[in-house]
């Protein structure tokens, strides 16, 4: 396996602002990396440095093992972008940005192809190709820049919160296109600031605070980081069995439900105690960004900083 | 009431340094021209002349305004009085876009409807806000014009005529902004409007019926087309007469009447001029950074292309007539020589004044260039094209190139449109090489200004747009009426514009355009070379 993606003790000063701090990352050929973090902890501004669209002040980059400053027109020739927040050519219409972009990326010398390309992803993306850009809602500038990104092919992907305003039942149709370039052998690197997500995809992520890396790994290894939370119906018979479950924390009744969270990687031990207490109303909530941050690195986020999931 | 005067005070509150700026501005700019006329047109004898002049000649008139008189009061307001209310009027229109399709567009407005407010109550706002603007605009060229010792009155009547047409181009901008599905469409068609009611009362002066002692003259029935017209009607410091304005006051009261009616029945966001469907694929032209920058200007290039091919039209076919006048009166060609700065053939000074302006033209379509780059740049948009193979300096450097082929093009069709109305010249053979070499002599300055803006663009971006146009705003004056209103050398010689060359006598010195030459290819060199180490700098 080579690395794709390199950085070493990264860092970006805007003025006084620090929006990166020493930030590690390293992603390996043909792997699907999830980079998390909430928002405003310089996700943005690390995709921008490897597009070289910003300059590092400090610590060192390397994309293919170049530099993403002074090569950036040659790298781009194997890499697609989705920014995070699409803006398009108001009186261009969505196809001929689609176009256009997908051109300038040098991807349509087999036009046939192309054509069948983008027809396929504007009908899997139920996108209008036809309205000027100035029509176009969040979600469907959204989809101009991903169906540019997988019309044609490449070889690193840099999704900035690639789904974000575009609804669920499309977020199924991008992970499939997810799935189908990692199975042709392309490496992604994907932010999100919603765990669920990039567990959904990711075979290793990154978890970034405040512009450093506080971990990274597999999925398996960052499980005992977080906690799944159940709850079902309150029982007051059944007092005594619940509160000796194995494993729980933070258990709590309250409006008539038991609540309690279990490290996720235990969660297979406590649900054989659930089906003998014939629990009723079951839920298992999976674990949250939010949580984990407010479990291990004490962050008190505040409310406007956490987004919630239309 | 309280909701209409929160949504008041928000208006105020945005608009606060746009339209001191605009309002002070326009005030001072009466208050020092009318200083400048009394030092430059002092004596009678001096007004006599070149009223006679301008009558004879016709075509001044339709930069200038109804004479009326050798009074003070009188003379200037035949000078300046259309050139303020277009100031009023373009003041207006964008006002009543900005706050009403503009909102709509960006969805801002939809927040506000969906209060208490509700969809109305925001239009009738934003008109007592530009009812506002239009009392202190009126109300602040009054008073320059009372500080420069002119009579009370007459100086309230001008006042007052500058509030009415405000407030007739205020309504028009209204009713744009419910025709129109983008700001952009709206304040297209409603800066047309405003030229328009400029150039028809230019017209109805010009085509005017003049009294015997040369000193008066009644304007024909465009000006009554025109609510700078009806501005004029009201012979201020001399009839005083205010009845005139009753009429652009109705023609307001109307179509604010029918914006309401339209407002009520439409919904959020729609229009009555509907966008269409646009094409699927792209075409050969957007094939590549360069296609893409090309089609991003196509339609500025046209628009100020047009307004080019109407100047050098008038420059050659009105040369006739000035011939003419000039041999009646010698005056003509002192003032124009004055204009250029030159000692050349009425014909030629003619054609040197209004090439003047088309190199103004040619340069304002250069800067809009370089600021749709600062646009691309903030909107976002640039950014996707950065991601894919386009290095950085290529991407600006095409900017610059784009750039020059607008100016070129510009002069090209202005000095086309000066051939084909050189045919009722006395002498056509002689014009042209004329009319082509006062079309080249504009280059250089029009690359000085697009190697300035690409420059700011590069060291301070959120700076191109306002230091682009105020650049170009303050050269056009100085280099146009400087030399007129006798400004001082020092401050005239600031202007790219009066370093142009000029073609007389056959001869033309093309020191000054070497050096301009130079200088703006030296400024977009270093822009497009700062590009190496500069980074986007996306919003705001």
């Amino acid at each position: 396996m080579t690395t794709v993606i390199s950085t070493r003790g990264l860092q970006k000063h805007f003025g006084r602002t620090i929006a990166l701090d020493g930030l590690d990352l390293t992603v390996e050929s043909g792997e699907i990396h999830g980079f998390l973090g909430p928002n405003g902890a310089g996700k943005t501004t690390t995709l921008r440095i490897l597009l070289g669209l910003a300059r590092a002040s400090g610590g060192e980059a390397t994309i293919f093992g170049r530099d993403p400053w002074t090569e950036a027109a040659d790298l781009h020739r194997r890499i697609a972008y989705v920014p995070g927040d699409v803006s398009i050519w108001p009186n261009l219409t969505g196809g001929e940005a689609i176009d256009l972009l997908s051109r300038l990326r040098g991807g349509t010398t087999d036009k046939a192809a192309y054509r069948k390309q983008k027809e396929r992803l504007c009908q899997v993306f139920q996108f209008d190709p036809r309205k000027k850009g100035r029509a176009y809602s969040k979600g469907n500038r959204q989809k101009v820049a991903l169906i540019a990104a997988f019309a044609t092919p490449a070889e690193l992907y840099l999704l900035d919160e690639p789904t974000s305003g575009i609804d669920p039942l499309m977020e199924q149709m991008f992970n499939r296109e997810i799935d189908q370039i990692a199975g042709d052998g392309s490496t992604v690197l994907l932010s999100s600031h919603i765990l669920s997500e990039v567990e959904e995809l990711c075979d290793r992520v990154s978890i970034i605070r405040a512009g450093r890396t506080v971990e990274s790994g597999t999925l398996a290894e960052l499980r005992h980081l977080t906690r799944t939370e159940i709850a079902f119906v309150h029982d007051p018979a059944r007092e005594a069995a619940v509160t000796a479950i194995p494993d729980t924390h933070d258990l709590v009744i309250d409006s008539g439900r038991v609540r309690f969270t279990v490290d996720s990687d235990r969660v297979a031990g406590v649900l054989p105690e659930l089906a003998r207490l014939e629990v009723r109303g079951l839920t298992v909530a999976p674990p949250s960004l939010e949580d984990l941050f407010l479990r291990h690195y004490g962050d008190e986020l505040a409310p406007v900083e956490v987004e919630v999931r239309a | 009431m309280t909701r209409l005067v929160v949504l008041l005070r928000q208006r105020i509150r945005r608009d606060r340094l746009q339209l001191a700026l605009w309002i002070v501005g326009t005030a001072l700019l009466a208050y020092a021209s009318i200083t400048a006329v009394y030092d430059t047109y002092g004596e009678e004898q001096d007004r006599r002349e070149i009223l006679g002049v301008a009558i004879a000649t016709r075509t001044i008139l339709v930069f200038r305004g109804t004479p009326n008189g050798v009074d003070d009061g009188a003379f200037a307001f035949f000078l300046l009085f259309a050139w303020l209310a277009l100031m009023g009027g373009l003041m207006s229109t964008f006002l009543a876009v900005r706050h009403t399709r503009a909102e709509e567009e960006q969805g801002r407005a939809e927040s506000i409807a969906a209060t208490p407010a509700g969809r109305i109550l925001p239009t009738t706002a934003t008109v007592v806000h530009g009812v506002l603007a239009n009392v202190a605009l009126g109300l602040l060229i009054a008073l320059a014009l009372i500080a420069n010792g002119l009579d009370a009155t007459g100086s309230f009547v001008w006042g007052a005529a500058i509030m009415v047409s405000g407030i007739a181009f205020l309504a028009f901008g209204l009713f744009a902004a419910q025709l129109f599905r983008t700001s952009r469409g709206a304040n297209g068609i409603s800066v047309a409007f405003v030229l328009a009611a400029y150039l028809l009362r230019g017209i109805g002066d010009a085509a005017g019926t003049p009294s015997d002692d040369l000193l008066q003259v009644t304007p024909a029935w465009p000006s009554w087309l025109s609510p700078i017209g009806y501005g004029q009607f009201t012979g201020a410091f001399v009839e005083n007469d205010l009845t005139p304005l009753l009429i652009p006051l109705a023609f307001a009261a109307a179509l604010i009447a029918l914006v309401f009616g339209l407002q009520a029945v439409r919904d959020q966001g729609a229009s009555l001029i509907a966008g269409r469907a646009g094409r699927a694929t792209a075409g050969p032209v957007l094939s590549s950074s360069f296609g893409l920058v090309w089609r991003l200007n196509t339609s500025i290039l046209l628009s100020w292309t047009a307004g080019a091919v109407a100047t050098g039209l008038l420059a050659t076919s009105l040369s006739s007539v000035v011939d003419q006048a000039a041999t009646d009166a010698p005056q003509v060609l002192e003032t124009l020589r004055r204009a250029i700065g030159s000692e050349a053939s009425i014909e030629e000074a003619f054609v040197a004044v209004f090439y003047g302006i088309v190199g103004v033209l040619a340069a304002c379509c250069a800067i809009q260039v370089g600021i749709r780059a600062r646009q691309e740049e903030a909107h976002g948009t640039a950014e996707l094209v950065l991601g894919t193979p386009v290095p950085r300096v290529r991407w600006l450097l095409e900017y610059w190139i784009v750039g020059t082929i607008v100016i070129v093009i510009v002069l090209a069709a202005a000095a086309l449109a000066g051939i084909a109305g050189a045919g009722s010249a006395s002498d056509p053979e002689s014009l042209i090489p004329n009319v082509f070499e006062a079309a080249a002599a504009q280059l250089p300055a029009c690359l000085v200004f697009l190697g300035l803006t690409l420059l700011v663009f590069a060291f301070l971006p959120r700076a191109t747009i306002p230091v682009g146009w105020t650049a170009v705003g303050v050269a056009a004056i100085l280099g146009t009426w400087g030399p007129i209103l006798q400004f001082p050398e020092w401050l005239v010689d600031l202007s790219p514009f009066a370093h142009s060359p000029v073609p007389a006598g056959g001869e033309t010195d093309w020191t000054g355009g070497f050096w301009m030459l130079a200088i703006g290819l030296a400024a977009g060199a270093a822009a497009v070379w700062s590009m190496r180490r500069r980074e986007l700098a996306s919003g705001g």
